[in-house]
């Protein structure tokens, strides 16, 4: 897994963590706690047209911005808890690294979690364009190259 | 099909029995089939288009597969039976809808006959001075198209609101609304509460004022017998896929002397008498609105629906799905957290369930209830100005149909019992 993996090293115990699922509905359950204990939250008083993510069923939106040293931060916020559950854990992912990585990171690891496995195709869209607008705005802040 | 003789055999006896709802299911392939998490299937989105009886498949794959061929003008074989299979399915279909085939225009859809109404109809004939009625329950196909209208005509478009305690349409508010009406569009039965509006009265009501009725049949038409010639409305927009037949496909029925009113829709095909570089002239009567290529296979799929249908008492199919809705929905009713929208008490209601959870979010609601094997809608069903009425963005939705069980509504019952358990804030 970790020899072929495009995710940053932290991610690997959560991916663990739900491969040791007993059934998808426990993972569903783990998912949920990820949505609650959401480090890098976006409030729904700070949601808007601009940061809305599109073709999600539900309402999600995401903010992404540098900090001081330059490194990338993600905060996200949905009103669906399965979709929340995956932004904090994107957020985990993604928070502290360059943003040139982060554009060039592989959403795989949400398979590897058996996550997109218990999500269709359509479903899994939520996540996948919400994964891909935060890839587009790590693109421009690490200078758009 | 031994199983059936026998049910009718007792039904003719005057003996009052149920559905031999184990010899339909065996009808329905896909009513066996196991999700990829090793869970069966149990397919409670009937409003948003029910299964398909082998019938319909075979009758579309052996049209395919023997008879293929464009219909009508033609002097050949295949010709002549693709052109009969798809007047056949003409006949059985109208005759099914209590008309005539000359009154029966094939259509995508529902949507698509409301549509029809709006360009050949109400293009003709409305103007300024009109005024369109409308309800809060109605699905957005009957709702834009009048929009539409109102911005390039200027026609007036009233809605008549729905009284959020008993979930029914506010009859008194539509005694106002229709008058000087020219127009009135309803749905027949909401494909989110479940209700069936009192079409006998809005006829009466809306006749009185010189108004014609279109009625969106989409929900009831899989529920009940529609009487097209005997209700008196005008129009009836119907689609197939809801009531066992093939998706793409529907109709419009239209009362005889108000197809005379109508102009073209849209034009090419089967719908062209002559064309000169003069100019051209159409035919008359449902193939004016029928352009292009027609829908064969679908046709012959729902003709083979209807056939289908026919050997089933209607009442008893309603009362087998009523019982069914009316159970579960006092059962969900009392989960902590949940409230149904819609009295599926009433024993006019169609089957739809609609409801939500108050910490679990519909869309999460509908993946964990998916875990189980259940198949339920999710979202505004196409009915935001009635979400925005109930002070909802979306709802979930159960919604059954003659193949559904009560064993498979008391196992959706404890699945859903368990999934509020485990996952709502508490």
């Amino acid at each position: 897994m970790t020899e072929s993996r495009n995710w940053p090293e932290k991610l690997d115990p959560i991916v663990e963590e739900f491969s040791a699922c007993f059934d998808s509905m426990e993972r569903y359950e783990l998912l949920f706690q990820y949505a609650k204990r959401n480090s890098s939250p976006l409030l729904p008083e700070e949601w808007n047209e601009q940061n809305q993510v599109h073709g999600c069923q539900s309402r999600a939106h995401v903010s992404c911005s540098l900090d001081v040293e330059g490194n990338f931060i993600m905060r996200g916020g949905a009103d669906a808890q399965i979709v929340q559950g995956l932004m904090a854990i994107t957020s985990i992912a993604v928070n502290g690294m360059a943003p040139s990585y982060v554009s060039e990171m592989s959403p795989d690891f949400a398979e590897e979690m058996g996550i997109r496995s218990s999500l269709t195709p359509s479903r899994a869209n939520g996540f996948l364009n919400m994964f891909k607008r935060v890839q587009e705005e790590a693109a421009i802040l690490s200078g758009g190259d | 099909m031994h199983d059936l003789i026998s049910y009718h055999h007792l039904r003719g006896m005057g003996i009052d029995v149920s559905l031999d709802v184990e010899s339909i299911r065996a009808d329905f392939p896909i009513l066996k089939r196991k999700l990829p998490n090793g869970k069966q299937l149990v397919y409670f989105d009937n409003a948003a288009t029910s299964q398909k009886p082998q019938c319909v498949i075979d009758s579309m794959s052996e049209y395919y597969s023997v008879y293929n061929s464009n219909a009508h003008r033609a002097n050949h074989t295949l010709a002549d039976e693709a052109t009969t299979a798809l007047e056949g399915a003409r006949k059985s279909i109208s005759t099914y809808f209590g008309t005539s085939p000359d009154q029966m225009v094939y259509t995508s859809g529902a949507t698509e006959a409301i549509n029809l109404v709006s360009y050949a109809w109400a293009r003709e004939n409305l103007s300024t001075d009109d005024v369109i009625v409308l309800t809060e329950m109605e699905h957005h196909a009957d709702i834009v198209p009048w929009q539409q209208l109102s911005k390039e005509k200027g026609v007036e478009v009233r809605y008549v609101p729905i009284d959020i305690d008993s979930f029914t349409l506010d009859m008194d508010a539509f005694e106002v609304a229709v008058e000087g009406a020219s127009l009135v569009c309803v749905v027949h039965t909401s494909n989110v509460l479940g209700i069936r509006n009192p079409i006998e009265r809005i006829v009466e009501l809306a006749h009185s004022q010189g108004a014609r009725v279109l009625l969106d049949c989409a929900q009831s038409a899989p529920h009940e017998r529609i009487r097209f010639d005997d209700s008196g409305v005008d129009f009836v927009a119907i689609s197939a896929h809801k009531m066992g037949g093939p998706t793409g496909i529907g109709c419009l029925l239209i009362k005889k002397e108000v197809m005379g009113q109508m102009g073209p829709f849209m034009t090419g095909g089967s719908m062209i008498k002559t064309v000169s570089t003069d100019g051209s002239t159409f035919q008359e009567g449902h193939a004016l609105f029928e352009t292009g290529t027609p829908r064969i296979a679908e046709a012959i799929g729902w003709g083979a629906a209807v056939e289908w249908l026919e050997q089933f008492d209607m009442k008893d199919v309603h009362s087998h799905i009523n019982r069914i809705a009316s159970w579960t929905a006092e059962k969900i009713s009392e989960i902590e957290g949940i409230t149904v929208y819609g009295d599926s008490s009433r024993n006019d209601s169609s089957g739809a369930v609609s409801f939500l959870h108050n910490s679990i979010q519909s869309q999460d609601l509908a993946f964990l209830l998916d875990e189980g094997g259940f198949a339920v809608r999710t979202g505004h069903h196409c009915a935001q100005p009635l979400m925005d009425a109930l002070g909802v963005p979306s709802t979930n939705r159960a919604s059954f149909w003659l193949y559904n069980t009560m064993e498979e509504a008391e196992a959706f019952v404890t699945h859903l019992s368990d999934v509020v358990d485990r996952f709502s804030d508490k």
